[in-house]
């Protein structure tokens, strides 16, 4: 399951993320590490970009990035 | 005196340019806001014996090249000239933060770790033990908040006593697995006595686990690296074992993981809980599914009213004392050519870039205000799908809504982006957005040609039109010039926040300040060019032509005069009178229009004609398109001065607007505004645009780009307007 399956509201675990070297460092680095919880806050109209909050931070991502971090429904 | 030089290292949002701002107290002079700028600004403050400088990095995340920014971060950081590390944190979201700090200990340089926003953490019952972390790092930390000042004074000093004493390797510890293999490769570079100047040992260790490219490329050159080689292989080996991972990257984020939550566990209390913070709460109406783009809408539409209507008031006022400094100033230099450049050239140029000032400091403020209270990223998360489809990114927007201002910041703010490809095409893009300076052309030639009622509505036509076409542009742009990967969409959601006055009002201070310079220089220089060119070489056959002719007109009405009986009444006269009038001005304009002909910018004129005449444009308005190059306002001048008016005639003149009816057709019109619409936007923009954008080719395919266009849709405009005539 990845994150852009996940329902507003609904929060889960990060398992792994599956995108290639330079945006992988930057989610690591924006906090979205292997283990974190994550909340799914809000999806745009055309479900373009979610916004989900982990810990006390908040961060946008398009669905496409969305799709290659892989979770676990907590 | 000792000079010490402090850089502010943090992640974005945090607060470094805040806090410098504190310490440095009235000295400040930073111009680093937003992440709009990605040079390293300063500011100065001076202690009994010391004279020190923060140098306010933009923020990072991480130290990888992910932006423009970041890799300025990094650059400095290894290479650049500093004392210090002052590493400012979110004390109300310390453990990610700390994630960066654990990376800015690997480069094992003197720091001091500040734990901003601790009146915010304060609140929000977070409380952190900055004695223990003080001692768990070897580093010291101090609470601080730069919004109320508290601990500041302790700060510095900490600076100061950290300067003064000798270099502590702060403490960060690894996992044991991994510690056990950097002790390997330590005691392997001891063993050989290897040392370098800028990395110690240890450093060197760590940099070649992590795998790190810098330190690689400097281990490769020495000798040693054949007997390093196996070492390191087997060490990594180790690593990926323990870790049952081979990806590098989530290993080191795995250990600075851990370890960030670690010391946070350890130093960090939470008293109270609060279930929905104030963020949230407001998120939930601002980004909100359906209400989101419409308070959007609405958020923007009023940003313009204020700018186009607040902006209009001081204008006049502004324009009004310019006309009287020019008035002033002339009529005290005797030299006449001297006198027309100091007024004409000078006064009139410095004036039209002032003029514009209000509207372009209203815009700052809303553009400011959008960044610092954190609406900005939740805009480009409302956005970004609708542009994505043209190819553009959700944080395009700022600079596009900044064009609709002024194309020079607009340029400027294309720094946001991160991604080269994306930041350029936003940037060709701008010019799209009609700027506040095209807005006399359109009022001019919206009055000549459509009824009052329906003017305004073809103004906002006009600037929709032109907007649309961006789109289209980026578009097509996207598909051919600029294609590639598109750069991916993640982006922080910062808290709202309010900004300080004294913040705010910097940075309309020092944007206003650099606008002022920066298209002060360009614009004095373009109008004295179009000064010199449209007032050289002077022609004294014409000069006297017209003199004599005008001189016959006046005797003829004297004799007439005298030898008009009694009973030709007062009105007979009052209507000579006027025609007499009417006359002479006519040669005057004649006059002016026969020597403009022959100056240098009617024989410019004159020779671009041919490549305007299929958009129906006549050698005047060729000119003015030319002379329009220098800034959008002159095409209005020019206009006026070409035919026959005199120069300084305004847009809302009744008379060029019945001029420009009579001589103009309408296609020619509507061609003209299109191509007004498209083209360059003027050259001051322009140079901003080329140093923005660093490659002059850049530059060439941006003047092609725009004249190309402008031509091509000026043409269709005219060419199909006449089919359907």
């Amino acid at each position: 399951m990845d994150l852009s399956q996940i329902n507003k509201n609904q929060k889960a675990h990060i398992k792994s993320i599956h995108a290639q070297n330079t945006l992988k460092k930057r989610l690591l680095s924006l906090g979205l590490g292997i283990g974190k919880e994550v909340e799914v806050v809000e999806t745009s109209l055309q479900k373009n970009t979610i916004k989900v909050s982990l810990g006390y931070s908040s961060i946008a991502l398009r669905f496409d990035e969305a799709k290659l971090i892989e979770v676990e429904v907590a | 005196m000792q000079k010490i030089v402090i850089a502010l290292v943090g992640q974005p949002n945090v607060g470094k340019s805040h806090l410098a701002n504190a310490m440095s107290g009235s000295n400040l002079k930073i111009g680093n806001f937003a992440g709009v700028t990605v040079e390293k600004a300063t500011a100065r403050l001076k202690t009994e014996d010391f004279a020190i400088e923060f140098i306010d990095l933009p923020g990072l995340y991480s130290l990888e090249d992910f932006s423009a920014d970041e890799k300025v971060t990094k650059d400095f950081l290894q290479k650049g000239e500093y004392d210090l590390i002052l590493n400012v944190v979110d004390s109300t979201n310390l453990e990610r933060n700390l994630m960066l700090t654990t990376e800015l200990m690997e480069l094992q340089r003197k720091m001091v770790i500040a734990l901003n926003m601790d009146d915010e953490a304060i609140k929000e019952g977070i409380d952190i033990d900055a004695e223990t972390m003080s001692k768990i790092l070897s580093v010291p930390c101090v609470r601080v908040s730069s919004k109320i000042k508290t601990n500041i004074e302790m700060l510095i000093n900490q600076v100061l006593h950290v300067t003064k004493n000798e270099f502590i390797a702060p403490k960060l510890v690894y996992s044991d697995e991994v510690e056990e293999q950097l002790q390997t490769i330590v005691r392997f570079l001891e063993d050989k006595h290897f040392t370098t100047p800028h990395f110690s040992n240890r450093q060197i260790a760590v940099g070649l686990l992590w795998q790190k490219r810098e330190i690689y490329a400097l281990m490769h050159e020495q000798p040693l690296y054949v007997e390093l080689h196996p070492i390191l292989n087997n060490a990594l080996g180790h690593v990926y074992m323990y870790a049952q991972s081979e990806d590098i990257e989530e290993i080191i984020n795995r250990q600075h993981g851990a370890f960030s939550a670690g010391l946070s566990a350890e130093v960090l209390h939470v008293t109270k809980v609060i279930r929905k913070n104030l963020t949230q709460t407001i998120d939930a109406i601002l980004i909100h599914k359906l209400l989101g783009l419409p308070i959007f809408i609405f958020l923007m539409w009023g940003l313009f009213q204020l700018t186009f209507t607040l902006g209009r008031i001081p204008m006049d006022w502004i324009e009004a004392s310019f006309g009287w400094l020019a008035e002033t100033v002339g009529n005290t230099i005797d030299n006449e050519a001297m006198k027309s450049l100091i007024a004409d050239g000078i006064i009139a140029g410095v004036g039209s870039v002032v003029m514009f000032l209000p509207n372009i400091m209203i815009l700052f403020l809303g553009i400011a205000l959008l960044e610092t209270t954190g609406y900005m990223s939740r805009a480009a998360f409302l956005l970004d799908g609708f542009f994505h489809k043209f190819g553009l990114h959700g944080k395009s927007f700022v600079p596009l809504v900044t064009g609709f201002g002024c194309s020079v910041p607009a340029y400027m703010a294309a720094r946001t982006l991160k991604n080269k490809k994306d930041r350029l095409l936003t940037m060709f893009i701008i010019g799209f957005m009609s700027c506040g300076a095209r807005l006399p052309v359109y009022v001019l030639f919206a009055g000549a040609f459509f009824e009052e009622n329906m003017a305004g509505n073809v103004l906002f036509g006009i600037y929709i039109t032109g907007a649309l076409l961006g789109l289209i542009a980026a578009k097509i742009l996207r598909v051919s010039a600029f294609k590639g990967e598109d750069e991916p969409f993640v982006m922080e959601m910062p808290k709202y926040r309010l900004p300080s006055l004294k913040l705010l009002w910097f940075v309309v201070y020092s944007k206003s300040l650099m606008y002022i310079k920066k298209a002060g220089t360009f614009i004095l220089m373009a109008s004295m060019l179009i000064w010199f060119i449209s007032s050289y070489p002077k022609n004294s056959l014409i000069e006297e032509e017209y003199t004599t002719k005008i001189e016959a007109l006046q005797p003829s009405v004297t004799e007439e005069q005298s030898n008009s009986i009694e009973e030709v009444t007062k009105t007979v006269e009052e209507d000579k009178g006027t025609s007499l009038e009417e006359a002479t001005k006519a040669l005057e304009n004649e006059k002016r229009e026969k020597l403009m002909e022959h100056t240098y910018l009617g024989m410019i004129g004159r020779t671009i004609e041919p490549a305007f005449a299929p958009l129906g444009f006549d050698w005047k308005m060729s000119v003015a398109t030319f002379s329009g190059l220098a800034a959008k306002e002159v095409i209005v001048s020019t206009l006026g001065v070409l035919y026959s008016l005199g120069d300084g005639v305004k847009e809302d003149d009744g008379s060029l607007r019945a001029i420009i009816t009579a001589n103009i057709s309408f296609q020619s019109a509507m061609a003209f505004i299109v191509f007004v619409m498209v083209y360059l936007p003027c050259l001051a923009a322009t140079a901003v645009f080329a140093k923005e954008a660093e490659e002059t080719k850049y530059t060439v395919y941006l003047v092609i780009f725009t004249f190309a266009t402008a031509w091509v849709l000026a043409f269709i405009t005219y060419q199909g307007l006449m089919l359907l005539a």
